[in-house]
C-alpha cells in the first residue's frame, strides 16, 4: 500500500505544473484556514475608508471594496466560502453520479435506459439557469448554493462511472467475483469501483473547479448568501466600478482563477499518475 | 440509419415530458408567483380586479389542472401565453432565439477553431515551450470566469481601444444594406462570442491535444507513417480526423451549459438573446416562458446531440450503425 | 392654468435652470432649436415586460409608455401646472365637480381625433378602475357635455392640487377608446405597440435591445418633435452604459444610468453633463419598515432606538456616493410644497439606541438583546449594500442579524404579501402630491395584503387616519399643508416605517442634447422638445 502510493507520488511529482497546482492549492487552504486568526473580526464589517487601493495603506494590504470593507480579510474569508462549496458540491455530484452511474452500468436494461434519460434530462436544462432556479427556490442560503451545484454537476461523472462499469463489468475478476456468491452490492462497490476509481476521481477534482465558477457565477448575479463573503460576491458588487477601482474585481478574480487553475493542474496531476497509459508522456 | 434517427426522436419525447414536469414543479415550489410579482408591479389592490386577474391567469385552479391544460397545450404545440409580455410565449421567444443562436454558433465557431487549432498545435510539439505556453494559455481560459473576461474586454478592446461596440447587436438608427448590416452584427458579436467560445476553446485545446496523442500511438497511424506518408498529412488526415471524436461528443454535451452560460455573457453585453429573456423570467416566476424556454432549449440540445451521433458515425469508420 | 404660451413656458423654465446654477446650460434652451436627427436614450433600469402597462407596471413601461401617451397636463420643474391635451381644467365651487377643456384637433396616430368620449373613456374604464384605484374613489362619474368638454363629478370635495396631480401623474395617461373599448385593457396586445396621441409612433420593438420611436408628423403641437427618430435602448448593467456613452452611442440616460463613480470622470470631460432636475414628481426614497406583527418591533421605542443605531449619512455618502441625503421626516425634501424640517430627528447615536433599547426592555444578555430577520429587497443594487451596513449597524447595538436580500419576487412576497420579516429595506417613488402614494403606508386601510409598497408594517393609528381623512377632502390649500405636517410629525414620532435617504437620481446626458429635464418628472414626459446641437 505505502509502496503503491510512493509510485503515486512520484509520477505526481514528475508533473511539475501538477506540483504548483498542489502548491497553490495548499496555500489557499491554509489562507482559508488561518483566516479566524489573521482577521479575528467579520470580514463583512466595515472598517475603513471606501476605496483604498492595495499597497497603499499598511493596514488594508489588499486595499478596501466600495463600502470600507478589508479586501484581504474577505479575500481569506472568501476562500473558506469557496473550498467549502467546491467540496462539498463535488462530493455530493460524485456521490449521486458514481450510484446514477454504477447502477446503470450494473443492473442494465430498463434501469439502465431510465438512469441514462435522467442524465440526459440533466444534461439538456441549460445548467445555470437550473441553479439560478433552484437557489431562488430553496433560497439564498450557503447549503443550499452547494446542494443546487451538485445537482447540476454529477451528469458527467454519471457517464463516466457508467463507461468505466460497463468495460469492468464483464472482466474475468467480477466473473469469478460472481461465481464465488459475492452480492450484487458487494461487488459494485467492493470490487468494480476501486477499479473505476481513478478516473472518476480526476474528474471529480475538475468538478471542484468547475463548482467553484458556478458559485462565483451565481454569487455575480447577486444570489449568493448575503451572510458569508465569496468572491463571486465581491466581483458582482465591484463591478460597477470596474474603471475607477477595477482593483475590487481583479483580486477576487485572479483569486478564483488561480483557485481553479489549481485545482485543474492538480487534476491533471492525478490524471497522469492514476493513469498508466499515459504515464510516459 | 433511419432506425437510428427515429430511435433519437422518440427518445426526445418523454425527456421533454420530465422537463416539463420537474421544472413545472420547482416553479411552484418557489415563494412568489408570477402573480404576485405582476400584481405588485402594476400596484393592483382592488379585490375584485384580482379575482379577475388570478382566473385570467389561471392561478385560480389547483396546481395539478394547471400542469395538465399545460402539457395539453404543449402537445398541441401551443406553449402558451405569456401575461407578463402580453404576447404567446412562442412569439417572444422566437424573436429573441436567433440572436443567442448567432452567438452560440460564433463562440462554437471560435472555440473549435481555437480550440481544435491550439490543441494539435501542442500536440505537434508536445512538451516544448509552445505546448505550455498553449496549455498555460487553455488553463487560464479554463479557469476564469466568462463574466469576468467579458468585463475586462468590453474595457479593454471596446472603451479603451475603441475597436469593438461595447454591446447590443446591431448599430441602432442606421439603415444599412444587407451586406452592411451583416458586417455589423458581426462587428458586434465579436467581443461577447470570444468571451463565450474562450471557455469551450480551452476546453477542447486540452481535450485535442491529448487525443491527438492517444490516437497517434494508435496502430493505424504507424502503419500510414511506416507506408511513407509525410508528418504533415498523416497527422491531417489520419490523427486529426479521428483525434476530433471526443471533440464532437464534448461538443454536444456542452450545448446546454453554452445555453445557460449565454445568460451572463448576454447580460454583460446587453445581447438582445434568450438568455436574459429566461434570467428575468425566472425572477419572476413567468413560468410559461420558463417552459417555453426550457423546452425549446431542451429540444435543440437534444437534436443536436442526436446529430453529433450521426456525424460519429461518419467520423469514426469503426462504429457501426447498431 | 389659462393664458399658456410654450414659448413663455420655455424662456421662464431656462431661466430658473440657469439661475441654479448646475450644469443649467445643456438644459436650458440656448440657441436656437434644431430640427433633425436620432436621440439614443436610456435609463438605470431593465427592459420593460411590454412598452404600455395600463396598470403601470413601474419605472420601465411608464418611461416607453409616455412617449406614445399623453397627459391632460403636467407638472414643470418649477411645479407649475400646464397644458398639455387639456387647455383648461377648472374646480366648481363646491370642489365636487370639474370641468376639462380639451385641446382641439389632436389626433390619435391612426389619424382619428381625440374626444371628449375618450376623456370619458378613461376616466371611467381606465383610470378610475385600473390606473388610479382607489386613488378616484370619489369619481363619481363622468360627461360629455360636448365634444370637447367633459364634466368629472365627485361623491366629495377633491382638491384641485390633488386632481392635477392625478390627472399629471402616473396614473393619467389618456388611451385611445376606439382601440381598447370592449377589449381587457390589460391584457390588449396592442399594449405592445401602443397608440397615442404622443410625439412619437413606435415603430420596432427588437425585444432584449431596444424600441424605436419615429416622429409623428401630425403631431398637435406643430413643429415638435425636434428629432425625426428617438431610440430607447436597454443595458443591463450600469458599466456597460458608461462605456456606451463614452463610445458615442448613447445620447441621454435618466434615473442614474451609470456608477456614481463614472459621473465626474465623463463630466470632467465636457462632453457631459449630469443634471439632477427633472425628478422632484417621482422623489425616490429607500426605507426601513418595522413590522408591527413582531411583538418587539411593536413597541415604539424599539423602533426609535433602531433608527438612532443607523448612520444616514454612511448611506448616502458612502453607498450612493453622494447622490442621495438624509431623510427628514416621512416627506421628501425635495417636495418644495409639503416638506417640512420641523418633526422628531433620529441623529446617529449608538449610546443613546443602547440606551433606548435598555429602557424598552432589552438588555443584553450573553451577547445578545434579540434576534431580528432583516430583508433587503434586493432590486437595486444599494440595497444589497444597505442590508450589509444594517446589518452591522444593528450588529453595534447587540443585536443578533440575520441578513435576506432576496430576489425581486421573492422579496415582494416576503415583505408586501406573507409580511415574513422584523425589519425591511425598501423603496418607494412618492410623487409631490403625498396622498396615496406617501400616506397609503401610514394608514390603516394601506394594509392590503398581496398589494406591495404600501402598509406592509400592520401599523394602525385612529389618529393617523383622521388627518389623512382629512387631507383627502381639505380644498383650501394652506390649510391642506399644515394638515399634511401634522401628518408628517406623526409619522416621524411613530416611525412605523421612515424614509432613511432620499435619493438624487441623476440623468447624465451629452453636452450637445438640448432642453432635457424641464419638467418634475422628465423621466416620464413625451420629450418632445428635446433637440440635439450636432
Amino acid at each position: 500500500m505505502i509502496a503503491l502510493f510512493i509510485d503515486f507520488a512520484r509520477r505526481f511529482a514528475r508533473n511539475r505544473a501538477a506540483l504548483v497546482g498542489l502548491f497553490l492549492v495548499l496555500v489557499v487552504i491554509g489562507v482559508a484556514i488561518a483566516a479566524p486568526w489573521w482577521f479575528p473580526r467579520n470580514p463583512l464589517r466595515i472598517v475603513g475608508r471606501p476605496e483604498i487601493w492595495p499597497f497603499v495603506s499598511p493596514r488594508y494590504p489588499l486595499g478596501t471594496d466600495s463600502l470600507g470593507r478589508d479586501i484581504a480579510a474577505m479575500t481569506a474569508y472568501g476562500a473558506r466560502t469557496t473550498l467549502l462549496i467546491g467540496l462539498c458540491a463535488s462530493l455530493t455530484a460524485t456521490i449521486i453520479g458514481i450510484t446514477v452511474g454504477a447502477t446503470a452500468a450494473y443492473v442494465g436494461g430498463w434501469v439502465d435506459e431510465l438512469l441514462m434519460r435522467l442524465t440526459e434530462l440533466f444534461q439538456t436544462i441549460p445548467n445555470l439557469i437550473f441553479v439560478l432556479t433552484i437557489v431562488s427556490i430553496l433560497g439564498q442560503k450557503i447549503e443550499y448554493v452547494t446542494i443546487a451545484v451538485g445537482v447540476v454537476t454529477w451528469t458527467p461523472i454519471a457517464r463516466l462511472t457508467r463507461a468505466e462499469f460497463m468495460s469492468l463489468r464483464d472482466r474475468e475478476f467480477v466473473q469469478a467475483c460472481r461465481a464465488m456468491g459475492m452480492g450484487s452490492l458487494r461487488i459494485m462497490f467492493g470490487e468494480i469501483l476501486p477499479n473505476a476509481l481513478p478516473p472518476v476521481i480526476v474528474l471529480s477534482s475538475l468538478v471542484i473547479a468547475g463548482a467553484v465558477l458556478f458559485e462565483s457565477a451565481v454569487a455575480f448575479l447577486g444570489l449568493g448568501d448575503p451572510n458569508v463573503t465569496s468572491w463571486g460576491q465581491l466581483i458582482g458588487d465591484g463591478r460597477t466600478l470596474i474603471r475607477s477601482s477595477w482593483y475590487i474585481c481583479a483580486v477576487p478574480g485572479l483569486a478564483i482563477m488561480l483557485t481553479v487553475l489549481a485545482l485543474n493542474l492538480v487534476g491533471d496531476g492525478l490524471n497522469d499518475a492514476l493513469n498508466p497509459k499515459l504515464r510516459d508522456r | 440509419m433511419r432506425r437510428i434517427i427515429i430511435r433519437r426522436l422518440v427518445q426526445i419525447i418523454p425527456l421533454i415530458f420530465a422537463v416539463i414536469v420537474m421544472n413545472f414543479v420547482l416553479i411552484h415550489l418557489a415563494p412568489g408567483s408570477l402573480f404576485d410579482v405582476m400584481t405588485s408591479e402594476q400596484q393592483i389592490t382592488d379585490p375584485a380586479m384580482l379575482d379577475q386577474l388570478r382566473h385570467t391567469y389561471g392561478v385560480d385552479q389547483p396546481v395539478t389542472v394547471q400542469l395538465a391544460k399545460y402539457i395539453w397545450s404543449v402537445m398541441r404545440l401551443d406553449l402558451g401565453y405569456s401575461y407578463r409580455q402580453n404576447a404567446p410565449v412562442f412569439d417572444v421567444i422566437m424573436q429573441q432565439l436567433p440572436a443567442t443562436l448567432i452567438l452560440m454558433l460564433a463562440a462554437i465557431g471560435i472555440a473549435l477553431l481555437v480550440g481544435v487549432t491550439a490543441g494539435v498545435m501542442a500536440s505537434i510539439k508536445v512538451n516544448t515551450i509552445w505546448d505550455n505556453l498553449i496549455s498555460l494559455g487553455a488553463v487560464f481560459f479554463f479557469a476564469a470566469p466568462s463574466f469576468w473576461l467579458g468585463i475586462m474586454m468590453t474595457v479593454m478592446f471596446a472603451v479603451k481601444l475603441g475597436w469593438f461596440p461595447v454591446g447590443g447587436m446591431r448599430t441602432i438608427g442606421v439603415d444599412e444594406s444587407a451586406i452592411g448590416a451583416v458586417l455589423d452584427v458581426m462587428h458586434h458579436l465579436v467581443l461577447p462570442a470570444t468571451a463565450l467560445g474562450l471557455f469551450y476553446a480551452a476546453t477542447f485545446a486540452r481535450v485535442m491535444r491529448a487525443s491527438m496523442l492517444e490516437v497517434a500511438r494508435l496502430d493505424f497511424v504507424r502503419t500510414a507513417r511506416a507506408k511513407g506518408l509525410s508528418g504533415g498529412r498523416v497527422v491531417l488526415a489520419h490523427v486529426m480526423r479521428n483525434a476530433m471524436l471526443p471533440i464532437v461528443t464534448l461538443l454536444g454535451l456542452q450545448l446546454g451549459t453554452m445555453l445557460g452560460g449565454s445568460v451572463v455573457i448576454e447580460a454583460v453585453f446587453s445581447w438582445p438573446g434568450i438568455g436574459s429573456l429566461l434570467f428575468d423570467s425566472v425572477m419572476s416566476r413567468n413560468f410559461p416562458m420558463v417552459l417555453g424556454v426550457l423546452i425549446l432549449g431542451s429540444l435543440l440540445v437534444a437534436v443536436c446531440n442526436a446529430t453529433v451521433d450521426l456525424l460519429y458515425l461518419r467520423l469514426d469508420p469503426r462504429i457501426k450503425a447498431r | 392654468m389659462s393664458g399658456f404660451s410654450r414659448r413663455d413656458f420655455l424662456m421662464t423654465t431656462a431661466g430658473a435652470a440657469l439661475a441654479s446654477g448646475f450644469v443649467g446650460s445643456s438644459s436650458a434652451a440656448t440657441g436656437t432649436p434644431k430640427r433633425g436627427g436620432t436621440l439614443v436614450g436610456t435609463w438605470g433600469g431593465f427592459e420593460p415586460q411590454s412598452l404600455f402597462v395600463p396598470a403601470g407596471g413601474g419605472s420601465s413601461p411608464y418611461f416607453t409608455s409616455t412617449k406614445v401617451f399623453e397627459r391632460l397636463l403636467r407638472l414643470t420643474v418649477d411645479l407649475k401646472f400646464e397644458p398639455v391635451l387639456a387647455l383648461d381644467i377648472k374646480p366648481a365651487e363646491d370642489f365636487r365637480s370639474y370641468t376639462i377643456k380639451l385641446r382641439p384637433n389632436v389626433t390619435w396616430h391612426d389619424g382619428k381625433p381625440l374626444t371628449a368620449e375618450d376623456l370619458v373613456f378613461n376616466a371611467m374604464e381606465y383610470w378610475k378602475p385600473i390606473s388610479a384605484g382607489v386613488t378616484l374613489d370619489a369619481l363619481e362619474g363622468a360627461e360629455a357635455v360636448d365634444p370637447l368638454t367633459v364634466v368629472l363629478k365627485f361623491k366629495v370635495p377633491v382638491p384641485e392640487f390633488f386632481l392635477k396631480s392625478v390627472l399629471a401623474g402616473k396614473a393619467g395617461l389618456v388611451i385611445p377608446k376606439h382601440i381598447y373599448a370592449g377589449s381587457n385593457i390589460i391584457t390588449n396586445p396592442v399594449n405592445n405597440t401602443p397608440i397615442g396621441t404622443g410625439p412619437f409612433k413606435v415603430k420596432e420593438w427588437v425585444r432584449g435591445s431596444h424600441v424605436e420611436f419615429a416622429r409623428h408628423d401630425g403631431y398637435w403641437n406643430a413643429g415638435l418633435p425636434y428629432v425625426d427618430k428617438l431610440v430607447i435602448r436597454w443595458w443591463r448593467d450600469p458599466a456597460s452604459r458608461s462605456a456606451a456613452f463614452e463610445a458615442g452611442q448613447l445620447d441621454i440616460g435618466t434615473f442614474n444610468p451609470i456608477p456614481a463613480p463614472d459621473i465626474a470622470r465623463l463630466t470632467g470631460t465636457k462632453k457631459f453633463v449630469a443634471e439632477t432636475k427633472g425628478y422632484s414628481n417621482s422623489a425616490w426614497i429607500t426605507s426601513v419598515e418595522f413590522n408591527q406583527r413582531r411583538e418587539i418591533f411593536k413597541k415604539r421605542e424599539v423602533r426609535q432606538a433602531l433608527l438612532h443605531a443607523i448612520d444616514r449619512s454612511f448611506i448616502s455618502d458612502t453607498i450612493f456616493f453622494g447622490r442621495a441625503h438624509p431623510s427628514i421626516g416621512a416627506i421628501p425634501s425635495s417636495n418644495s410644497i409639503f416638506f417640512t424640517k420641523d418633526v422628531q430627528d433620529y441623529p446617529f447615536d449608538v449610546k443613546k439606541a443602547a440606551k433606548l433599547l435598555d429602557a424598552a426592555g432589552y438588555p443584553v444578555k450573553s451577547g445578545s438583546r434579540f434576534k431580528m430577520s432583516l430583508v433587503s429587497a434586493g432590486w437595486f443594487e444599494e440595497n444589497v449594500k444597505i442590508g450589509q451596513y444594517l446589518k452591522q449597524a444593528f450588529e453595534d447595538v447587540d443585536i443578533t442579524v440575520e441578513l435576506a436580500i432576496p430576489d425581486r419576487a421573492t422579496s415582494l412576497k416576503r415583505i408586501y404579501s406573507d409580511y415574513e420579516y422584523d425589519v425591511a429595506v425598501s423603496n418607494n417613488s412618492g410623487s409631490i402630491e403625498l396622498i396615496p402614494a406617501t400616506t397609503q403606508y401610514y394608514t390603516t386601510d394601506g394594509i392590503v395584503k398581496g398589494a406591495a409598497f404600501r402598509n406592509a408594517t400592520g401599523y394602525s393609528n385612529p389618529k393617523m387616519d383622521e388627518i389623512v381623512g382629512k387631507m383627502a377632502i381639505e380644498t383650501d390649500e394652506k390649510k391642506r399643508v399644515s394638515l399634511v405636517h401634522e401628518f408628517d410629525k406623526l409619522a416621524a414620532i411613530d416611525a412605523p416605517i421612515l424614509p432613511m435617504v432620499d435619493l438624487e437620481p441623476v440623468t447624465i446626458a451629452r453636452a450637445d442634447v438640448r432642453n432635457h429635464s424641464l419638467t418634475a418628472d422628465f423621466m416620464g414626459e413625451s420629450w418632445a422638445e428635446v433637440w440635439l446641437d450636432r
